[in-house]
């Protein structure tokens, strides 16, 4: 459903992205994982153009774009078949929790603004935000709040949806809601890209994990597998050292 | 007090105050009104980093910036008609303050316009919003709330400076004054009076301004944790 051919990134002298390349199939819930400044946030950012990589192909929907040179309108049609989920929530901060979610569906899709709103209020129900459709972002906690952002990204319906360390941002306390949510948003088959530290996450609710490191995939594989057989060293490395943190 | 400068300050104060609701009032209106067009446009060039509009933007407020006001309405009113520009009092007065103001507030707008996060315009892209529905519906509200109090406060001091106006013949309350102590040679009482009228202008523009701060804050800004 959706490939990534070598992609490549580099800020000024700096490359973050070496060739990266990776398939998702429909309704896999894939989790990436890695050290900070493995590149995996700005791989993410790639997909969906809010970075412009310096070469790579993207395959979406039988389409191929080029994302060295992708035209405006391809930003346009991509988006608006994707939802994207931040570290920091990103509500729109002079809009209510409904108008949030309603806003992609109303100006960006054109939707009747009765529709648009029942629609809003189905999905701000699925993460269980129903009766807080009426406060504004500042008025809600960060789980709260990232649970809109969820409602937002999943309301158009998109055929991909990406996180980029969802829970990062939330004080720990916070962070089991927002991954119940995402639990359930998997279990109904949307297929999702996540990159995450929650290695709970990673093991029991993704079906597939990508490792980078040093802007490569070190290590890709079932979930299953590659929580119980790392193969590569740096992975084990890398695991030790987050079950030691988490200790 | 004396009963004459008593009747003095009663007969003046009308002369004084119809003056103000006729000039001061719509020269500090229309002017303020245009130079908000001017500060947005401006501002939103700059913000938006288009080429050539950039530099000239920045010109502009360097030029305006860099030069009194007082020249600016003599450049305008006695200067122009040198090379066939003759204009009226009150529309030079127009132009000259909202060209002015104009400079000021795109400063004040652009650092609001900035001040947005940019996580909030990437969140409205990928909600499938364009650039211009960005700005429109997220960016620019933001930024206006921001701007608001220093907004308020060019306002303010444009209703007081609009007594310059009275150096290329427009009879706003200052000349009016002026007129009235040349007759009657009171210039400490009558220049107290109308320094007392700008000074109710000026409260009645603060009041305004705190209502719509309120108004403004529904959004509960101050407690925003993602600001």
């Amino acid at each position: 459903m959706l490939e990534v051919r070598h992609l490549k990134k580099s800020f000024g002298g700096l490359t973050v992205l070496k060739d990266v390349s990776l398939r998702v199939n429909q309704g896999d819930v894939t989790a990436i994982i890695g050290p900070s400044g493995s590149g995996k946030t700005t791989f993410l950012r790639c997909l969906n153009l809010l970075e412009k990589a310096d070469e790579g192909e993207l395959v979406f929907d039988g389409q191929t774009y080029d994302l060295g040179h992708v035209s405006r309108r391809d930003i346009a049609a991509i988006r608006m078949r994707t939802g994207f989920v931040f570290q920091n929530f990103n509500l729109f901060s002079n809009k209510t929790a409904l108008q949030n979610v309603t806003e992609g569906l109303i100006i960006a899709r054109k939707m009747k603004k009765d529709e648009a709103n029942a629609v809003a209020m189905q999905a701000l129900g699925q993460v269980g935000l129903s009766d807080r459709a009426a406060y504004y972002p500042s008025q809600l906690s960060g789980g709260q709040q990232q649970r809109v952002a969820i409602a937002r990204a999943m309301a158009t319906k998109p055929d991909i949806v990406y996180f980029d360390e969802p829970t990062s941002a939330l004080d720990p306390e916070l962070i089991g809601e927002v991954l119940a949510v995402m639990r359930d948003l998997a279990a109904s088959g949307m297929t999702m890209l996540v990159v995450t530290h929650e290695m709970r996450f990673a093991r029991d609710v993704s079906n597939h994990v990508v490792f980078m490191e040093g802007g490569v995939i070190a290590e890709e594989g079932s979930s299953r597998e590659f929580f119980a057989n790392p193969r590569e060293e740096r992975t084990r490395a890398f695991l030790r050292s987050i079950s030691e943190e988490n200790r | 007090m004396s009963e004459r400068l008593w009747r003095i300050l009663v007969d003046s104060f009308p002369k004084i105050l119809l003056p103000g609701l006729k000039m001061t009032v719509p020269l500090t209106v229309i002017a303020f009104s245009l130079a908000m067009v001017i500060a947005t446009v401006v501002a939103l060039i700059q913000f938006a980093h288009v080429k050539v509009l950039t530099q000239i933007a920045r010109f502009y407020i360097w030029v305006i910036r860099g030069t009194p006001l007082l020249v600016q309405l003599f450049v305008v009113y006695y200067g122009l008609p040198k090379v066939g520009v003759v204009m009226d009092a009150f529309p030079a007065a127009v132009l000259v303050f909202s060209i002015n103001e104009g400079a000021y507030c795109a400063e004040t707008m652009r650092g609001a316009l900035e001040s947005v996060p940019v996580g909030q315009i990437e969140a409205g892209y990928c909600a499938g919003l364009n650039f211009v529905q960005v700005m429109r519906r997220i960016v620019l509200p933001q930024a206006l709330r921001t701007a608001f109090p220093p907004l308020s406060n060019s306002l303010i001091s444009m209703v007081k400076d609009t007594s310059l106006a009275a150096n290329i013949t427009v009879t706003e309350m200052f000349m009016a004054t002026q007129r009235v102590v040349a007759r009657t040679y009171e210039p400490l009482a009558l220049y107290l009076e109308v320094a007392l009228i700008y000074l109710i202008f000026s409260t009645v523009l603060t009041w305004v301004q705190r209502m719509g701060e309120k108004k403004l804050s529904a959004y509960g800004v101050k407690e925003a944790r993602h600001a």
